[in-house]
This record gives C-alpha cells, sequence and structure tokens, in this order.
C-alpha cells in the first residue's frame, strides 16, 4: 500500500493533500489493541498516504497533528 | 450528539474493543449541506458560512458520530488528546539507548 516511512513525511504529505483539496480529503486513524498498531490514513479519493505507528512517542505527534487538523477543518474559510 | 457525550460514548467503544477488534476514527470537513447536491435548472444549495468538522468512530458493532463547530474546537482537541493518552496504550515504549558506548568510554 502507499506507506511513508516516517510520521514527518506522512503529516507533510497529509497537510498538503488536504490544502489542494479541503472538502474532499478525509483522515482515518484505526487503532488495533492486539496488535498495537495505530494506522493512519489521509486520502482525497484519488491519492492516498498511510503511516503505522508503533512506537510510544509517535503518539504525542499524531495527537498535535490531529489537534492542527481539526482546527483548520473547523475554521471559517 | 455534543462533543462530551460523543467522547463519553468513545472511551466505553475503545475498551470494549480493545479485547477482540480495533476501533476507527475518522475526520472530514463539513459545510453544513445535508441534500444531495440538486441537478441542473434546480436552485443550488446555499454556500456555506462555516465550516465544521465532522468526527466519527466506528468499531465493529456500534457507530457514533458528531459534528464540531469552530467554537467547540479547542475543548474538543482537549478532550480528545486525554482520551488517547488514556486508552491508546498498547503501543511500545522505546527504551533510551542506554550509552553503552559511554560505558565503554570512560
Amino acid at each position: 500500500m502507499v506507506f511513508v516511512k516516517s510520521l514527518e513525511d506522512f503529516e507533510i504529505a497529509a497537510e498538503n493533500m488536504y490544502m489542494a483539496n479541503p472538502m474532499a480529503c478525509r483522515y482515518t486513524m484505526k487503532y488495533i489493541h492486539s496488535k498495537g498498531q495505530i494506522l493512519l490514513k489521509m486520502t482525497d479519493n484519488v491519492k492516498c498516504v498511510q503511516f503505522k505507528a508503533e512506537n510510544m512517542p509517535d503518539l504525542k505527534k499524531i495527537e498535535k497533528f490531529t489537534s492542527n487538523l481539526m482546527g483548520h477543518m473547523a475554521s471559517k474559510e | 450528539m455534543n462533543g462530551f457525550q460523543f467522547i463519553l460514548r468513545l472511551e466505553k467503544l475503545a475498551s470494549a474493543a480493545k479485547s477482540d477488534s480495533s476501533f476507527t476514527v475518522t475526520l472530514k470537513r463539513f459545510n453544513g449541506h445535508d441534500r444531495p447536491v440538486p441537478r441542473e435548472g434546480k436552485p443550488p444549495l446555499p454556500k456555506p458560512e462555516e465550516y465544521m468538522c465532522l468526527m466519527r468512530v466506528h468499531s465493529k458493532s456500534k457507530k457514533i458520530s458528531t459534528v464540531v463547530r469552530r467554537e467547540d474546537v479547542p475543548k474538543m482537541v482537549t478532550m480528545y488528546a486525554q482520551f488517547m493518552r488514556s486508552n491508546l496504550d498498547g503501543l511500545k515504549r522505546v527504551k533510551k539507548v542506554k550509552s553503552k558506548a559511554k560505558a565503554a568510554k570512560g
């Protein structure tokens, strides 16, 4: 699949995708406790970027990214 | 449902999903349109004044969702961050590489 190696790469790609077409983009986060993984996915129905997080330190960065994205989505313009 | 109720239901869903399945959270921008785009010749949908964030969570058996407005974003962000920190705890803790090199040096 379209997995990226690092969280930073994922964040940049996802942000670019969202800026290009905010209404078409959706961000998905899937948590699988049995495997200890968080799967992040950002798609605009044309392209898709994914990231698999397995470490605790990534969680904080994911939190930040999610709140950033939420702020963008619920903005005025 | 409102934000606070959503987070409560989310926590219940997450702990239920821990044992057997996974759960998925989806975020999408929402422009308030609740009708499909009309055909040509019909009046178009009103232009959105403000955008909101649609937040959906689904697990094997349950689905919940909420709409977050601009004013509620900070509150929702805090509650969601708290939820993430307390529930998503199955990840690996990264051990700091003990400086064997340091010990070897000195």
